[in-house]
This record gives structure tokens, sequence and C-alpha cells, in this order.
């Protein structure tokens, strides 16, 4: 009955259920709220972001004019209750956030062993974009207090109230990050004096780089449908990872080509070769000969113009969300709690993708969304 | 030494054959502890892990806790199963009058040892659908008559341990051939 000690795995298909049967369901409940297709036709045929007056779930009124009411017909519901006008599209978002923290708050505090330790790997990623927030402001002397009302909810930690006695890196590295869960990615590959301002995105992929890979290990330790699931995910985020730091840096030559080879992470498919490959191309054209050999590449590449990041961008996301679509037809495993959320990420960005584009007029663009379901 | 045991047979009240070995009463005594022992594990496992469901709505649903005590009741009554085929089948094994033959002691192990592992596979079911079912009940009134439809059905299989747990103590068998290790008690 999984009374003793050791590495905890997760059940197979007969004891799966024990520990975690309530939460996959209730996290397959909350997956039935995330906005399908019908929504975001109703939300694309919005002109503004509020109405004039806030209606309930149950208004039966035929003007649709606006992105408010078409939101609480969904499962967002009254989320947006009590903001005074006008809208703003940073509003939204803060309060579509509140809510899948809310869930995730649901799920982690019913967590046991090992899905508890799951869920942690999912903040880290936040609070590696946390510190490097923090980071940079406090390099440009931002007020703390700001700093964190920016920061993403999922991504705080305990010592984030020591932030106000920081006054330069030194005390940074030294009282506040160490303290973090991140305290071995960032011993393990950084040093004090690399905290200045050139080195913030170097600092931010090398926090990555760790991150994943430790995140892949475990993924691997706890084998069964888990591996399965998450080892397609997060290769594909490591290839992602590598094709923008190298696109990136291409145009910057901060970067030499070791330095460059040395952020790349090892768990994709495209390591060793691949990487070793992109470490030493020079232009985007080197780039996408490169990438022909690998199929998935090969066909985001070939979708839209190369050199606009923005396209490229949207291939990669497009893929992301098939792959995390993918994770909720298996079972038995932790893949779906980890899809979910980042399921959910991407709905805020399209929801506030629609609101910009109703808000600035540009209704031409306001297809460039990702759909899910 | 042959004597001894005439003298502690003949004091018994029971006849020593080859059909009625001195030994019978181990594997009914093993039978009340089997049935006992994964009975009560059964019950202990289902009152725990529907205890943590219980906790953990209770939090956020004070008023819901008393209906949602339901899985603790159902996991203590699978201990109870365990508790009447126990009495049966000590009954069975301290009759002085009739001889306790070797099929009786391995109809009374059975009988142990299916209300007992009956009983654990029914507290486990218990335990793991009252868990579930009561956290669920807690977000979601409407859920209570479907969970304890299921936890009928999860008792439901410790009942049907119980029920051939009866029958099986339930066999008469008095016939014990063959010569006896004393004479019987005729003074």
């Amino acid at each position: 009955m999984g009374l003793f000690g050791g590495s905890r795995k997760h059940g197979g298909i007969f004891t799966f259920n024990k520990d975690d049967g309530y939460l996959e369901a209730l996290l397959r409940g909350f997956r039935k709220g995330i906005l399908s297709h019908v929504d975001y036709t109703n939300l694309r045929q919005c002109e503004n972001l509020e109405g004039k007056k806030k209606q309930q779930e149950e208004q039966k009124d035929k003007e649709r004019f606006n992105i408010k009411l078409h939101l609480s017909q969904t499962d967002y519901g009254d989320f947006l209750s009590g903001e005074p006008a006008p809208l703003q599209t940073a509003t939204i978002e803060e309060k579509a956030t509140a809510k899948m923290v809310e869930e995730f708050n649901q799920i982690r505090n019913q967590a046991v062993e090992p899905l508890s330790t799951f869920l942690d790997y999912i903040c880290y990623g936040y609070m590696i974009d946390n510190i490097i927030l923090l980071i940079t402001g406090t390099l440009h002397e931002r007020d703390v207090s700001e700093l964190i009302s920016k920061c993403h909810p999922l991504g705080m930690f305990k010592s984030m109230a020591t932030l106000s006695l920081v006054r330069n890196t030194t005390d940074l590295y030294n009282t506040v990050l160490i303290d973090t869960p991140l305290a071995p990615y960032i011993q393990g590959c950084l040093h004090e004096e690399d905290l200045d301002v050139l080195n913030i995105e170097i600092i931010r992929n090398t926090l990555n780089k760790a991150y994943l890979e430790d995140f892949y290990a475990y993924c691997n330790e706890l084998g069964g449908q888990t591996s399965l699931i998450m080892n397609d995910i997060l290769k594909f985020e490591a290839d992602r990872r590598a094709i923008n730091i190298t696109i990136h840096s291409l145009n910057s030559n901060e970067l030499n080509k070791d330095d460059r080879e040395k952020l790349f992470p090892t768990i994709g498919q495209l390591y060793p070769e691949g990487t070793s490959k992109l470490a030493r191309c020079e232009d985007i054209s080197q780039v996408r000969q490169i990438l022909e050999v690998y199929s998935t590449f090969r066909n985001l590449l070939s979708e839209g113009v190369v050199s606009g990041d923005l396209s490229l961008e949207t291939s990669f996301q497009k893929h992301e969300v098939h792959l995390n679509r993918m994770a909720f037809e298996d079972q038995y495993g932790y893949g779906v709690f980890y899809a979910y959320f980042r399921l959910r990420e991407q709905e805020i960005k399209n929801i506030i993708w629609i609101s910009e584009c109703i808000l600035q007029n540009m209704k031409s663009k306001i297809d460039q969304y990702v759909p899910i379901f | 030494m042959i004597q001894l045991f005439a003298l502690l047979a003949a004091a018994a009240g029971r006849l020593i054959t080859e059909a009625c070995p001195i030994y019978a009463p181990f594997f009914g005594a093993m039978g009340v502890t089997s049935a006992l022992v994964f009975t009560v594990m059964g019950a202990a496992y289902g009152t725990a892990k529907s205890s943590v469901g219980i906790s953990t709505m209770g939090v956020m649903k004070p008023d819901l806790v008393i209906r949602a005590f339901i899985p603790v009741i159902f996991a203590g009554v699978i201990a109870i199963y365990g508790l009447i085929i126990c009495v049966i089948i000590v009954g069975n094994l301290g009759k002085t009058t009739a001889n306790y033959t070797l099929y009786k002691s391995f109809t009374d192990l059975a009988a142990g040892l299916t209300v007992g592992l009956c009983g654990l596979a029914a507290g486990m079911a218990i335990g793991i659908v009252g868990d579930s079912g009561v956290r669920a009940f807690g977000q979601q009134a409407k859920l209570y008559v479907i969970m304890m439809l299921i936890l009928i059905f999860s008792e439901a299989l410790g009942l049907y341990g119980l029920i051939i747990g009866i029958l099986l103590s339930g066999v008469k068998d008095d016939y014990c051939p063959g010569t006896p290790l004393a004479p019987p008690a005729a003074q």
C-alpha cells in the first residue's frame, strides 16, 4: 500500500487512482472549461471590451458586443465583475491568470507525493521568469514592491519578502536566490560576477537549460505514462529554445559559438548533432537547411516567413498545443497536469491577443490566435 | 508420552484418530486469526483513506461532514463481518462434546480466509471510493446519492465473503474413522 520509502513512483493501471484519481478527475473537469471554437467565434465578433452594465450568466440579450459578456458565459464566469470601466487588457490578463492560479492551488493543496513534486516542477519555470524580472529590475534601480506586483503568482517563493533588503546583485544572490528551490540550478552555472546587465539573457537561458534537464530526469525517474508523455513535450521545448537562441544570436555579436552551444539543452531531438550544427551557423538559410532533416521542424519552418519571429513563434505554439492536447488522450500519468496549465497559458494569450486587436481596431489580425480545442 | 496425550484427549472429551488428529484445531485457529486480521486491515485502510478526504473537504464545508461520514461507517462494518465469523468459528473450536475433524478444521480455515481477504478487498475499495467521493461531494452536493451507491456495491464484496464464510463454517462433520489414539473416556 505504498507505506515504504524509496523514490516514490506513481501507480500504474491498478494503483494510480489511489492517490491521484480524484485530482486527475478534477483536472479533466477544468479542462472542459477551456474555451472552445464556438467561444472564440463569439469573442472575435465583439466590438468592445465591456458593456454599459454588467450582466449575469443567464442573460438572454441578443446584443453580444463585448468580451466581458462573452467570457461570463464560459467557465470564467464573473471574474471581471467589480472592475472599474474602462476595462484594460492588463486587467483581463491579471484576472484570468488569477483564476488559473486558483485552480492550480486547488490541485496542489490536495496533492501528495509524487504529484506534489511534479507540480512544484511546473512552478519552477515561472520562478525562473520572476527571478530574471527581479534581477533586471534591481539592476535598473526599480522599486522592489513594484517588481513583486509584476511577478507571476505561480512563481512566488518565500524569500521574496526579503527582497526589500537587497541593494545590489551580490546581496540578491547570497540572501535571496540561495534559499529558493532553484538554488541547485543557480549554483551549478552562475557566479556573482555573472549577474550584470549584459548577461541577463544568458542567465535566463542557462537557468532554463538546467531546469529542463532536471525536469526531464525527474519525469524519467517517475517512469510509466508520465515519462512517455512528458518526454515528447520537454524535448520539443528544448529544441524550441535551441532554435530561438540561434535565431536571436544570429544578429548579435555578444555570443560566440562556444557560448551559444553551452546554452542549448541536451535533452532535445536536436542534441547532439543538430545543436552542434546550429551553434556554428551564420544565417537563416543555414538554420533552415539544418532543420530540413527533422520532420517536425521542416513543417514548422515552411509555414510563413522565417525571418519574421511572429509566425515562427506561432508555429511553435501551434505544435506545442498539439502535443499538449495529445497528453489528454492518455491516462495513469501526470502529463495531463502539465498539459492543462500550458493550455491555460495559451488561452490567456489568445484572449489578450483578441482583446488587443479589438481595442486597437486591428480586426484583420484577429485570427492569429492559436485554437486549442 | 502416548498415555499423556490419551489422558489429555480423554479429559477434553475428544477422540483422536487419523481423521481427527491432535493438530486439527490449528487450522481452525488460523481461520479465526486470518478472518479478524485481514478484515481489520481492510477496515483500517478504509477508515484512514476516507478520513483524509473528509478532513480535506471538512475545512471548507463543515456542514457536510456529518453526511460525509458514511464511508467510515461502511469500513467499520467490514470489521464487524470479521468479528461475526470469528465468533462462529471459535464456537466450533470450543465444542467439547463433538469431535473436531480435520475436514471441519479445513472448512473453518477456508471460512476465515474467505471473509478476511474479501473484507480486505472491500475495505480498500471503500477507502479509495470514500476518499474521492467525499472530496467530490464537498464540491457538488448532488453526488451524494451516487457515492452511497458505489459504497454499497463495494460493501457487497465483503458481504459475499461473509455469506460463503457462514456457509462453510456451518458444515457439520462428526465422522472420526480410524483407531483412536487412546480409548475414549468411557468411565
